[in-house]
């Protein structure tokens, strides 16, 4: 056979080949096997290099024992990393001989005394070098490396195929990943769960592969990494069970990650406890830590003795040399790092073990901010229902008190003529009495009218003592921003206004003077107001907040705070009651809790005033002094 | 002769008021509500005005802003039943405040303090 028939024949094979499949393993079973017909080897070994660590791996052989699958070279390194380097043939029929030679006994090479190897060529560098080997010594001539190299070069294509797909294969499986993990962590609200979930993916193998995984929040208000959770064996034997246990649940890592979430099991674990026990105050120029926050980059340290930010302690403290460290990043505000280590198996982190990572964490950053929303979400519902709680409370005690004020106020009228009136008759008939000498008649009855303007006054202050206008409490105040107040307060309704689709505006003036106000009470009030607005406008609208300075009857100085909605106003006869507390308690059970509101305001010297308009909607004006009282008031 | 104007919606209270200031030798006008005070004071402007806050209709408190805004200065006495008003600060924009009583002799010194000091002033 020439030579241009059996390249044609061999090309022929590896188009068949290229078009029978994709899948890597299969592509090069069959390349060994075009090989082994054509060239009547005992044993043929295809090497390539791996972009990652740039080492030459054995990806296919056959006639080799089992074991040998684990051998990887570096180029340069024995007859194959030879060939690899140089990019050409080498035969040789007493392989051990030769000086290049480097002896794997996995491989048994000791069986073999002949090996031609030849590299695969597409650029520079090579895609890898295929070696054949034979048992009985032979000179392998110039036109069987003519045969290989044949075979090597047509095999270029499909193996650059079978790479190219096997790559998008772990794309692929990386996207999937990702995707379940992602929707793992939205499965769980509890900030725990989510982070055991993303920690477990970092350390099985499936996402990342680390040996163990270090989390740390960010304080941002005490500039301090708090390390809350750590998960990885705690050491080797633990390390060799855990991979045990692992290959036996292959496929569905995931899936028990996220059920063993549940367990907690993970606080048991020494090196947990440990992560939870470090703290590192984030300052520049001291700790890789630090450094990773302010930086906001991750940091792969290989010789960590030698690394200027690295202490002695902290390498101690992780017992490894090389480690990895990885900000979390949300709305471009670092919330913590994550730090990996191999410490076990030793492997070196590869930049692409690291730019996973990088891509990984997003997910934690996601399942923190999340966490930290909805935790926040509960605080202000807690928040606002425990405050609704205590002002509903406060007015149904008001309510009596309301009652009694009323009815006093309805003797106090009629009490203050009968008195008056009294105190003429008696001054007259005391004057009468005198004009007609001491008429005895006229003094009894002067005396009468002396009775009853006394037992008046005793009446007056009977009311005056019992009802001095019942209190709903005493203020405690304190010098205070009102915008300030009105924001914090709006803040607790974001969440409200954005689901039933509301467009808040606010104006509040700047340059609003200090208040003297219980805040708590005052936040009370708010609260009310914004409710009662939400509750109209359960159909989205509009709500406008404002604070502006005015003068009151050209005399006092007061600000105001008005609140507008448009959800269509109240009904004329429920507008007529708004402050009146048994209607609107008897109500609905909670009512509009104006009454209270009034009665806040009204204590800290300020008035409530309530525009209805049907059809369009409600404004409450709140007036507060900006004065304290004139003198004539303070007794 | 100093003029003051009551306006109170309590006609015993009005009646009690007009003796006793018109004993004293003030003349005296009387209001029964606000919008009848307001109309008054179109024609004849008082001395002094002597207000009930609680009234039905427009209360004490308005009617003072009214006066105040569009009357001018003139002096005005807050009256109501119990001293609840007394930290509601527009009720600080009237000149004095006394809590209702049979015993009108805080009135009385109230309503001469204040024209003291206008004769003074």
């Amino acid at each position: 056979m020439t030579e241009s028939s059996l390249s044609l024949e061999i090309l022929q094979e590896v188009t068949r080949i290229a078009n029978s499949t994709l899948d890597l393993d299969e592509t090069l079973e069959k390349i060994i096997q075009v090989i082994k017909n054509k060239m009547h080897i005992d044993a043929c070994a295809i090497y390539l290099i791996n972009e990652s660590d740039g080492l030459l791996h054995l990806k296919a052989s056959m006639g080799l024992p089992e074991k040998a699958m684990h051998i990887n070279l570096a180029i340069g390194q024995g007859v194959t990393g030879w060939v690899a380097q140089k990019g050409t043939s080498l035969a040789l029929s007493e392989a051990m001989q030769d000086p290049r030679f480097i002896y794997f006994p996995e491989i048994e090479e000791e069986k073999f005394s002949s090996m031609l190897s030849v590299p695969i060529l597409a650029d520079c560098p090579p895609l890898g070098v295929i070696n054949v080997h034979s048992i009985e010594r032979r000179v392998f001539s110039l036109e069987e490396t003519s045969v290989l190299e044949t075979i090597a070069s047509q095999v270029t294509g499909c193996l650059k195929n079978a790479i190219q797909f096997h790559q998008n294969q772990m794309t692929l499986k990386e996207t999937r990943i990702l995707y379940d993990i992602s929707l793992a962590v939205q499965s769980t609200l509890k900030l725990e769960h989510g982070l055991w979930i993303i920690l477990s993916a970092i350390t099985m193998g499936e996402a990342g592969g680390f040996n163990r995984a270090m989390l740390f929040t960010l304080d941002e208000k005490n500039r301090q990494l708090q390390g809350i959770m750590g998960l990885g064996p705690d050491s080797h034997e633990d390390a060799v069970r855990i991979w045990t246990e692992l290959d036996k649940k292959k496929g569905d890592l995931l899936k028990w990650a996220i059920k063993e979430a549940q367990h907690d099991l993970h606080r048991d674990s020494p090196f947990h406890n440990f992560v939870s026990g470090l703290k590192y105050t984030v300052t520049p120029n001291d700790n890789i830590l630090s450094e990773t926050v302010l930086q906001k980059k991750p940091f792969n340290i290989t010789k960590a003795k030698e690394h200027p930010l690295v202490s002695q302690e902290f390498i101690d403290a992780l017992g490894v040399d090389s480690f990895a460290t990885v900000p979390l990043i949300a709305h471009e505000e670092v919330l913590g790092v994550i730090l990996v280590d191999n410490r076990y198996d030793q492997k070196p982190i590869t930049e692409e073990n690291l730019r996973f990572l990088t891509r990984f964490t997003v997910y934690a950053s996601w399942v923190i901010e999340n966490s930290r929303l909805f935790s926040k979400l509960l605080d202000t519902n807690r928040e606002l229902l425990s405050m609704k709680e205590q002002l509903v409370q406060a007015e149904r005690l008001s309510a009596l008190g309301e009652m009694a004020a009323e009815v006093a106020h309805e003797i106090k009228n009629p009490l203050v003529s009968i008195g008056g009136f009294a105190r003429r008759l008696k001054d007259k008939m005391t004057n009468l009495a005198q004009k007609w000498e001491d008429n005895d008649d006229l003094k009894s009855a002067a005396n009468y009218s002396g009775i009853i303007s006394s037992e008046v006054e005793r009446l007056e202050r009977l009311l005056k003592n019992t009802l001095i206008y019942s209190k709903s409490g005493t203020l405690e105040t304190e010098e205070c921003q009102l915008n300030k107040l009105i924001e914090e307060v709006l803040y607790l309704f974001k969440a409200g206004l954005y689901e039933k689709n509301i467009n808040l505006v606010t104006g509040l003036e700047a340059d609003i003077p200090l208040l003297n106000l219980d805040q708590q009470k005052i936040k009370q009030v708010l609260i009310n107001l914004f409710y009662n607005a939400l509750e109209s406008l359960s159909i989205g609208g509009l709500l406008r907040v404002e604070t502006f300075q005015e003068e009151y009857a050209q005399k006092q100085k007061m600000v105001t705070v008005r609140v507008e909605d448009t959800g269509g106003g109240i009904p004329q006869e429920v507008f007529e009651n708004i402050f009146n507390p048994f209607f609107t308690t008897k109500h609905t059970g909670t009512g509009l809790g104006l009454s209270i509101c009034r009665k806040i305001i009204e204590n800290h010297g300020g008035t409530i005033r309530v525009e209805n308009q049907l059809g369009k909607g409600v404004t409450v004006y709140l007036h507060l002094p900006l004065q304290n009282s004139p003198d004539y008031y303070k007794n | 002769m100093k003029t003051i104007l009551v306006v109170d919606d309590e006609q015993n209270i009005r009646f009690l008021y007009k003796e006793e200031l018109e004993e004293d030798g003030y003349k005296v006008s009387l209001a029964a509500t606000g919008a009848e005070a307001l109309k008054m004071l179109n024609k004849q402007i008082p001395d002094l005005i002597i207000l009930d806050i609680k009234m039905p209709g427009m209360d004490g408190i308005e009617v003072m802003r009214k006066i105040k805004d569009e009357k001018g200065d003139i002096p005005i006495i807050l009256c109501s039943a119990y001293g609840q008003y007394k930290q509601d600060f527009r009720v600080w924009a009237s000149d004095a405040y006394v809590v209702k009583s049979a015993d009108l002799r805080e009135l009385k010194l109230t309503i001469k303090e204040i024209f003291n000091q206008l004769k003074a002033g």
